[in-house]
């Protein structure tokens, strides 16, 4: 029974935090799995109040407005991030607003040292600012209890970073499964579902390759298939064509156009202005703070 | 578990190294496990069979006494207390004393059977039957002094140069009687009466002569008291309840157990000190990937599992091997001992459980620092790292 209750309670943190389609597929699952205590509940008397209960809060929040008005955007305000560096005082991001739409393809650019990556890794939740807020969906993630933070990146975030970052001793299959495993999707389902993603990328046929035996646009792919193989509301991706030659960096980039066309909300930080030429909306940094903006929806 | 396998051998040598740690100490382990285990089961016999009756011999030790008039047994009888008296005698069954011997060496005993219903500490046999009072050139062997002395059911054997006919094989008792033939009392008499010094053999005569007596008390009596009345009515001997027994041969088996105990403590210390060391390069080698993983929703019980099953696979690994090893080694040591009648090992189950959970557990508490290091990983930290 009382894996029932963790069970539902994690439907439900899907649910209530996930993207549409698992919002959908959680409720299903609690349909399920209220059927299934149902058949139970006689033998369990004790814990019923306690699931019914749950089960009460999943439908209600189901049924709640707030799940429709609040439509996959993070929002950061007023972000500010110091640190220090061998005693010297860091002041990585001095006061950043923005807001992220669902479906935005976004490069962030700047020098060396202007906060893009911070403010990535704040927004990717990887990082927490020192004063400032940042919600998902309308939910101020300060109010999220840290050991909920996993949960929300591995059903709401993707993340593609610089140097592939694939574990090298699994296989292409293996990696892009990751995700999935920290969500809890069964095995032959995330199996399923990272095979899918991998043939989306185009690596249909280097399932079982190690990364080692994959070339750097390869990786970067598999990487990206990664990302999305969770269906993420967004993924953040960090020079994610740093290592690539141009040639490389002009296909994963299509990739990109092509996912986000599809719907996917990207978040780059490059310096490579190849890479923002294809992004709808420019953020420019210096100093810890936006310096200027630029929305080219009609360049796309 | 493919993954943890894998990660595990990224860095053979290290690995193996560290698996070849553990297995040193739970071979230890084993092999001074299996022998406390046998002389813990030896003494545990010795003090079944000593709880319930006095012993009495001439001289101060529990096993060695010197020669004693058959008659004396009826002085003990007088004394208040005592059921009945059982004269016998033991001796050593080669002439002289074996060089090396674990537990009680190979004996011969011989004892008036009229008492044998009071006797608590009873024996069965694999084949054949009891001694008898009747059974004059006969003998019961103990199980492992079968193959030493080649005895088969209805067969001669060779004891101090004379043949006598094998009637009963006793089964395996784990204490004493394993390594002690028995026969009719007259004929342990003549062996012993051959033993002793001329002077001694001209003031008596063999059906005289015995060099210890049981002594069984009355319903409700308490042995050890019994002992002190014997000795203080009966002159020239010794009587000792089951408390002397234990203070000279049980609490021994203490230093056994401490053996043991600093085995186990040595090879949790060298196991443990050589699986958190692994367990911390191989952690701090694969920190950027834990930011990955923790990047890509891994959760405190993902990274723990991972490297707490990778310690404990190290020490299931060693654990085996060291047990496999060391139960060859008890293998191998009491089939060549076999033959002398001399086993110094038992593997039971639960020193080869204990062996082997005791590694697992080892690697896991071991690991736990290390894992526990991994879950505190700073991500964004961890992702810079080259």
């Amino acid at each position: 029974m009382a894996r029932h209750i963790l069970k539902m309670n994690n439907l439900m943190k899907t649910y209530i935090l996930g993207t549409r389609k698992n919002a959908k597929k959680a409720q299903k699952a609690i349909q399920k799995l209220q059927k299934k205590y149902e058949r139970q509940v006689t033998k369990k008397d004790a814990a019923a109040a306690t699931t019914e209960a749950v089960l009460k809060r999943a439908q209600s929040l189901f049924a709640s407005e707030k799940y429709e008005q609040s439509y996959q955007t993070i929002t950061g305000q007023v972000l500010k991030k110091r640190s220090k560096d061998r005693g010297a005082v860091v002041h990585a991001l001095r006061g950043v607003d923005l807001e992220i739409k669902q479906g935005e393809l976004v490069a962030i650019m700047g020098p060396s040292g202007s906060g893009k990556s911070t403010l990535l890794n704040m927004l990717g939740l990887l990082d927490q600012p020192t004063a400032g807020q940042i919600f998902i969906n309308a939910k101020n993630v300060a109010s999220i209890k840290k050991r909920d933070l996993p949960d929300i990146r591995s059903n709401q975030l993707g993340f593609v970073f610089q140097s592939f970052n694939l574990v090298p001793t699994l296989t292409a299959l293996e990696n892009v499964m990751l995700p999935l495993k920290y969500a809890g999707i069964h095995l032959r389902k995330r199996r399923a579902m990272a095979k899918q993603a991998l043939e989306q990328v185009g690596l249909g046929d280097r399932l079982h390759h190690n990364p080692g035996e994959l070339s750097g646009g390869q990786q970067q792919r598999v990487a990206i298939a990664r990302s999305v193989v969770n269906s993420p509301a967004i993924i953040f991706g960090d020079e994610l064509t740093g290592e690539l030659d141009s040639q490389m960096t002009a296909d994963v980039m299509k990739l990109v156009v092509k996912l986000n066309r599809g719907g996917q909300t990207f978040v780059i930080v490059t310096h490579n202005p190849e890479v923002a030429k294809v992004c709808r909306r420019i953020i420019y940094m210096r100093d810890g703070k936006i310096e200027k903006e630029f929305n080219k929806v009609t360049v796309r | 578990m493919r993954e943890i396998l894998k990660n595990m051998f990224r860095r053979k040598t290290r690995s193996l190294l560290t698996i070849f740690g553990i297995t040193i100490g739970i071979f230890a382990f084993t092999v001074m496990g299996s022998m406390a285990e046998k002389i813990n089961l030896l003494v545990s016999g010795g003090s079944d069979y000593y709880a319930d009756k006095v012993t009495v011999n001439q001289g101060d030790s529990l096993f060695l006494s010197g020669p004693m008039d058959i008659n004396k047994a009826k002085e003990i009888e007088q004394v208040d207390g005592v059921r009945a008296v059982s004269a016998s005698v033991y001796t050593t069954l080669s002439e002289s004393f074996d060089a090396i011997s674990f537990g009680p060496p190979a004996s011969i005993s011989g004892e008036q059977l009229k008492n044998r219903p009071l006797e608590s500490f009873k024996i069965s046999y694999s084949q054949g039957r009891q001694i008898q009072e009747d059974d004059k050139g006969k003998v019961v062997v103990g199980a492992d002094l079968v193959k030493k002395l080649g005895a088969k059911l209805g067969s001669d054997i060779k004891i101090r140069g004379k043949d006598y006919e094998v009637v009963g094989i006793m089964n395996k008792t784990l204490t004493a009687p394993d390594s002690t033939v028995i026969m009719t009392l007259p004929d342990a008499q003549k062996i012993y009466y051959g033993e002793l010094p001329e002077i001694v053999q001209s003031q008596t005569r063999a059906d005289k002569i015995v060099n210890g007596f049981t002594v069984y008390p009355d319903p409700g009596v308490n042995p050890d008291k019994l002992a002190e009345k014997i000795n203080d009515r009966v002159a020239d001997i010794k009587a000792s309840g089951p408390k002397a027994f234990q203070d000279q041969i049980a609490n021994a088996t203490g230093i056994f157990n401490a053996i043991l105990f600093g085995v186990a403590l040595i090879s949790l210390l060298v196991g443990g000190l050589s699986v958190i060391n692994t367990m911390t390069m191989s952690i701090s080698e694969r920190t950027r990937e834990i930011g990955i993983k923790k990047a890509l929703g891994a959760k405190t019980r993902n990274i723990l599992a991972e490297y707490l099953t990778e310690a404990g696979l190290i020490g299931l690994f060693g654990g085996l091997l060291g047990w496999g090893l060391g139960a060859l080694t008890v293998l191998i040591v009491n089939r060549a001992m076999e033959d002398s009648g001399n086993i110094i090992f038992l593997l039971s189950a639960r020193i080869s459980i204990f062996a082997v959970l005791f590694a697992v557990i080892l690697g896991i508490i071991a690991g736990f620092y290390p894992a526990y290091h991994a879950v505190k990983i700073n991500i964004v930290k961890a992702l810079r790292q080259e």
